[in-house]
């Protein structure tokens, strides 16, 4: 079995630093969770204060996944476009740049070296660097587009989303002197980048690898594709308007945020029903389990991360006493994880063993690490959600003080950490997995 | 349904939710400079703001609810902590934290300046009424719970200069003990043991409450305290506060007759 595309072989470096990136970025939530438990003395925060470590969890978390988004668009957009990409060398190029400004970043973390701007900490020259291997990326996707005779739905959320994705980060890029203008540009690369530019790039991807394992027509799914993504983009851009209840802009974004983001399930409800649909509906039985398995959990985790943990703390009578809080915690770890680890991790699975010329590997190990990875996190986010649900209570209803909350807390930090150490094995032997991935031995009866 | 009503639907939400946001972001940038005191908004706070970035402050505290979780938040640390209480913090972090650290950061005099005048606009924001633990009807309740404070909630001992409004009730409320009560009160603010010491719900949390501590330990043993907190508490985390006789004569009269008889909420 060999690819249908030679291109399509860049991924594999991509899947690779990701996946690195990802084991290093759960390992640093451990001693970040292990931080809130106990007492680190003085002259450790003194060297490797919690900040740090914090910018290099969350930084690592957008730089891996974001490398998995463009692996797996290098390796579909071959197939999907029926032409080679234009240029490998230029994606391997933009690896190295992308891979190299990271560690850099990393590096300039614990120097000290930054914007000061939560999840945005990269200092500017850096920036300009992670800029420049966006357009490279932008370049070599429009080019093999353009010079393809095919114009599908899929390609057009897909190019759509990436210029959507590079154009939002660009508000990152000015000082504002007003605190509350900040903020207010800060969530358009966060939240229209999770909700808006991130949901366009995944639901192309899905919908790719839905239609390449069920065998459902590409009529149908497309025009889903139509319906969740328009769903996404009324519900998610004016739902921005849920971060302004609090910072200092007028009031009507009470309203304006309560209502869309009320309404933001409701296109993550239709990716679930239409992905278990497609699947019920399959004409083909796909070469993998698992990453049917994937599919499906993702779309549920989804839905109960983004969508269930986000609207219960999303209108504004709720959310005047939670924001900021570890409930927020709770929310950003499920909803990353349901929404674009999986997604990610899926098409790893569905992608590597293709590029190794593996037909059907055997999935015990990768099936026990989806399922070990999904609990841990899970009770993980239940855990964050007890710490939270005490901080509003004792911090915010009572009026105690922080501290008094977060003595209260220990408790479930602990838990956090244990299943942080939990979830760390968990993505150590999926990678290995992934790594070493072997051909199933021939199964009974199975069609393949 | 058909693909045309499939692409109608995309067209429609994404059009109509994009006019709708760009609309109402035009709005806020006209309403903005009120709800947030622009015109206060001088090159010493916007000095500030870089100095708050520069030393990652964001990444273990939240401001306006924003950033990370592992501090408290600072949208009213300024009104909420007073001044000096804000300089020991950051200049000397291991005198008020107790088993959460934070790290020590070099800011030269000249940015802890800007620093504090920045946290203080950032205080005065148009939060509507967030953080909850700072809302109005709270601080002035507990600024009406004080003695001395006279029947009027927020008024008598709060002094003539008109309404005390917004973040000020944290001030006032500090004051409002003290003038209603004489000289000891007088230097337990003076001193800042609210710092770290609550009084009917006002003060810093790291000390144990004193609302009742006359009714918990004699004259003589919060004077040998005074002198030595070990002696008392061989776990204590205070400092001796360095008084003269008379200052801790005053301050034992004080807090002795603090039995919380009557001042409860």
């Amino acid at each position: 079995m060999t690819l249908a595309y030679p291109s399509q072989r860049v991924a594999r470096p991509y899947f690779v630093v990701a996946v690195l990136l990802f084991v290093l970025q759960v390992a640093l939530g451990v001693w970040l969770a292990l931080s809130y438990a106990v007492t680190m003395p003085q002259w450790l925060v003194d060297a490797l204060p919690f900040s740090t470590t914090r910018a290099m969890h969350t930084n690592l978390l957008v730089l891996w996944l974001l490398l998995g988004f463009m692996g797996s668009v290098y390796y579909m957009l071959p197939e999907e476009s029926e032409r080679d990409l234009h240029s490998p060398a230029l994606a391997y190029l933009q690896l190295a740049l992308l891979a190299g400004t990271g560690v850099a970043a990393l590096v300039g973390f614990v120097l000290g070296w930054s914007k000061g701007k939560p999840l945005l900490e990269i200092p500017r020259p850096l920036d300009l660097l992670i800029v420049l291997g966006a357009l490279i990326f932008l370049f070599n996707v429009g080019m093999t587009m353009l010079r393809s005779r095919r114009r599908t739905v899929i390609m057009g959320s897909l190019l759509g989303g990436l210029v959507f994705l590079a154009a939002m980060y660009l508000f990152n890029l000015p000082f504002y002197r007003n605190l509350s203008i900040d903020w207010y540009y800060w969530w358009w690369v966060i939240h229209l980048w999770v909700e808006g530019a991130w949901e366009l790039v995944a639901a192309a991807l899905t919908a790719w690898l839905l239609i390449r394992i069920t065998g459902v027509p590409r009529e149908t799914v497309e025009k889903w594709l139509y319906v969740e993504l328009g769903l996404f983009l009324f519900t998610g851009i004016a739902g921005t308007g849920h971060h302004y209840y609090w910072l200092g802009a007028p009031k009507y974004w009470l309203w304006v945020g309560g209502i869309f983001s009320a309404l933001e399930p409701l296109p993550i409800v239709l990716m679930l029903v239409d992905a278990l649909r497609f699947i019920r509906e399959r004409r083909v039985e796909p070469r993998s389990r698992l990453v049917l398995t994937f599919a499906i959990g993702m779309a549920v985790l989804h839905l109960l991360g983004a969508g269930v943990w986000g609207f219960i703390h999303t209108l504004p009578a709720i959310n005047y006493y939670t924001h900021g809080s570890q409930v927020t915690t709770a929310h950003g770890h499920i909803a990353f994880f349901g929404a674009y680890v999986l997604l990610n991790l899926m098409f790893f699975y569905y992608a590597i063993p293709k590029l190794r010329g593996i037909a059907a590997f055997d999935e015990r190990r990768g099936s026990f690490a989806f399922w070990w990875l999904s609990l841990t996190m899970v009770a993980m986010t239940t855990a964050f959600g007890a710490a939270g649900m005490l901080q509003v209570y004792i911090e915010r209803v009572m009026g105690l003080g922080y501290m008094t909350a977060q003595a209260q807390m220990r408790f479930w930090f602990w838990i956090v950490t244990v299943l942080g150490v939990a979830l760390l094995a968990g993505a150590v032997l999926m990678v290995v997995d992934l790594f070493t991935l072997k051909p199933a031995r021939e199964p009974e009866g199975r069609t393949a | 349904m058909t693909v045309k009503t499939a692409k109608w639907i995309f067209y429609f939400g994404t059009i109509s939710s994009a006019i709708l946001f760009l609309a109402l972001t035009w709005d806020t940038h006209n309403e903005v400079a009120a709800l947030t005191h622009a015109d206060k908004l001088s090159e010493e706070v916007i000095a500030g703001k870089h100095v708050f970035q520069k030393y990652n402050c964001n990444d273990c505290h939240t401001i306006l609810g924003f950033g990370s979780y592992y501090g408290p938040d600072l949208t009213t640390v300024y009104q909420r902590r007073g001044e000096a209480r804000v300089r020991t913090a950051i200049l000397t972090p291991e005198r008020v934290t107790t088993w959460r650290k934070m790290a020590h950061k070099p800011l030269s005099e000249m940015e802890l300046a800007d620093l504090l005048a920045f946290f203080r606009w950032v205080g005065q924001i148009d939060t509507h009424d967030w953080p909850p633990q700072d809302r109005q009807v709270r601080l002035r309740a507990a600024a009406a719970a004080q003695p001395g404070s006279g029947a009027e909630p927020a008024g008598g001992a709060l002094g003539a200069s008109g309404p005390v409004q917004g973040r000020d009730l944290h001030t006032a409320a500090r004051r409002a003990l003290a003038a209603g009560i004489g000289t000891g009160a007088e230097l337990f603010r003076e001193k800042g043991c609210f710092d770290c010491h609550r009084i009917n719900q006002v003060g810093g949390d790291e000390g144990p409450d004193l609302t009742r501590v006359g009714a918990r330990l004699t004259a003589e043993r919060i004077d040998s305290l005074l002198v030595n907190p070990a002696s008392v508490n061989p776990r204590a985390e205070m400092e001796a506060p360095g008084l003269s006789a008379a200052e801790r004569t005053e301050l034992v009269r004080f807090l002795s007759g603090l039995s919380g008889g009557g001042n409860q909420q």
